[in-house]
């Protein structure tokens, strides 16, 4: 069963019929969205279309298929396997993760049970976020990230706004650091996945590949993983996705105490918008990151905007200024 | 003359008699069957409350583990979800019921509650499952344990209701 069949698995008899016929690409799809009495809307190619019941893609609302009741409920049960039960903690932190490395998103009405989130009832809302592997992405970067002198890595942080490929990025930097490239040998690398999102484990499997030197600690909190991961595996650098709390600041210090380089990602636009952020401008005022890389999206998915060192200067792109500067300071 | 009245006889008794010997079997393989079917039960408990495994893989795992008369069953269900034909949880549970259970000796009302139990299965939360799975394995205890009360006695009027109403008729017929 190839990834596009795999992945239409999920949606109702009458959704896969539609979307299965779609003359398009799925490597470049990027988003399917179903709401409750709304027109079924898929992202690709970074725009927005709205799918017929003939199978077209239009640009007008009225023309589309609306998703009813039972397309939501099916599709519901066909993503959980028809276990909801088994699901109960992604549902409670409004996701599940499925077989592919995919992200589905839910909306509906939380239960809360006193000041906690219980469960979610009457879901209303799906969004099915495709992962995509691309090898290779990592190649501009990689020669940034390395410190040739001492032959190991720098603490990286990778900044981006949603959907522009930070945690494709960051999949394709462990790979690289792993197998080896060559401008440094394969490192040990431990990957902290609290959202099977960058090894996409399925039943223990990764979908994805992440090299041959990493371990990957699925679907646990990254502050507890990135302990036990240093007690257990001995990673020589460890990855994360999405840090931000109080607690990931804590274990972050751990890690780096421990003589263990550092990957991770945030949300953010730039440097600045880190700063402003409570937690996380303490990481920028520390200096504990040697290297923030930042995305967009403006030209492409992924695109490299810069790279900052730990000062806050500009390495890339290199500016003419910056390099007479430097000589002169020589 | 009376040789024929004899063979008569002879073949009304023996087959009423059958006939009583037939219900009280039936009885003790109703009791079976559900013995069968709690073990089976406690299984997909178990597997649900340690590995909250979701349903068709663990119908699959107990139909792959299992040689009796409810392989089948468990098989068909695990088959048609993995189908993903559009079909709800409790209807292919229910299908599974009315065309896989035929050569087990479970009553109307004993397929009725099992229909009844898959149409709570898969839904809402984990505690939910719990209580679905505690609440029907309660409800087959206990049936069995009435039918055992009664499974000597009941068995002894079958049978010999069977021998005495061929007797009757031979009777009658003489």
């Amino acid at each position: 069963m190839n990834a596009k069949e795999e992945l239409l698995k999920i949606f109702s008899l009458k959704l896969r019929t539609i979307l299965g016929r779609l003359n398009i690409s799925f490597d470049y799809l990027q988003e399917i969205r179903l709401r409750m009495n709304a027109p079924l809307l898929i992202v690709y190619e970074n725009k927005e279309f709205f799918v017929t019941e003939d199978s077209k893609l239009v640009m007008d609302p009225a023309r589309a298929l609306v998703v009813n009741k039972n397309e939501i409920r099916e599709t519901m049960e066909y993503i959980s396997n028809y276990s909801l039960y088994a699901f109960e903690e992604e549902i409670r932190q409004g996701f599940i993760t499925i077989n592919g490395g995919h992200r589905i998103g839910i909306a509906g009405k939380v239960i809360m049970d006193n000041d906690s989130i219980k469960g979610m009832k009457h879901i209303s809302f799906i969004n099915v976020r495709l992962a995509h592997q691309v090898q290779g992405c990592a190649d501009p970067v990689l020669p940034y990230i390395i410190n040739k002198k001492y032959g190991e890595i720098y603490h990286t942080l990778i900044i981006s706004p949603p959907r522009c490929g930070k945690t494709t990025l960051l999949r394709d930097l462990i790979r690289q650091l792993s197998n080896g490239s060559v401008y440094l040998k394969g490192m040990s690398v431990g990957v902290v996945d609290e959202r099977s999102e960058i090894g996409a484990c399925y039943m223990g499997t990764p979908q994805n590949e992440l090299g041959i030197r990493t371990d990957i600690l699925d679907c646990c909190p990254k502050a507890k993983g990135m302990m036990i991961l240093i007690r257990s595996m001995s990673p020589q650098i460890i990855a994360v996705d999405e840090i931000g709390s109080q607690e990931d600041l804590e274990a972050i210090d751990y890690v780096i105490g421990c003589g263990c380089k550092l990957i991770a990602t945030v949300h953010g636009s730039s440097i600045e918008d880190i700063k402003s952020k409570p937690v996380l401008c303490e990481l920028v005022r520390k200096g504990l990151f040697e290297r923030y890389i930042i995305l967009s999206n403006i030209k492409s998915i992924g695109h490299l905007d810069e790279i900052y060192d730990s000062r806050g200067r500009r390495i890339y792109p290199f500016l003419e200024e910056n390099k007479e500067k430097e000589d002169k300071l020589l | 003359m009376i040789v024929m009245k004899t063979i008569g006889s002879i073949l009304v008794i023996t087959s009423s008699a059958g006939i009583g010997f037939f219900f009280s079997s039936e009885m003790k393989s109703r009791i079976e069957d559900l013995k069968e079917l709690r073990k089976l039960i406690v299984l997909l408990r178990g597997d649900i409350r340690y590995a909250n495994t979701p349903l068709p893989e663990a119908i699959h795992s107990i139909a792959r583990r299992h040689d009796g008369a409810f392989k089948q069953f468990f098989h068909f269900i695990y088959e048609k979800l993995s189908e993903l034909s559009g079909e709800t949880f409790s209807q292919v549970w229910k299908e599974a019921v009315e065309k896989e259970l035929c050569n087990t000796s479970l009553l109307k009302k004993d397929k009725l509650d099992l229909i009844q139990f898959g149409e709570n299965l898969g839904y809402l939360d984990k505690e939910m499952q719990m209580n679905t799975l505690d609440l029907y394995i309660s409800q087959i205890e206990d049936e069995i344990e009435d039918l055992s009360k009664n499974v000597k006695e009941k068995s002894y009027l079958f049978n010999s209701l069977g021998i005495m109403a061929g007797i009757f008729i031979t009777i009658v017929m003489i």
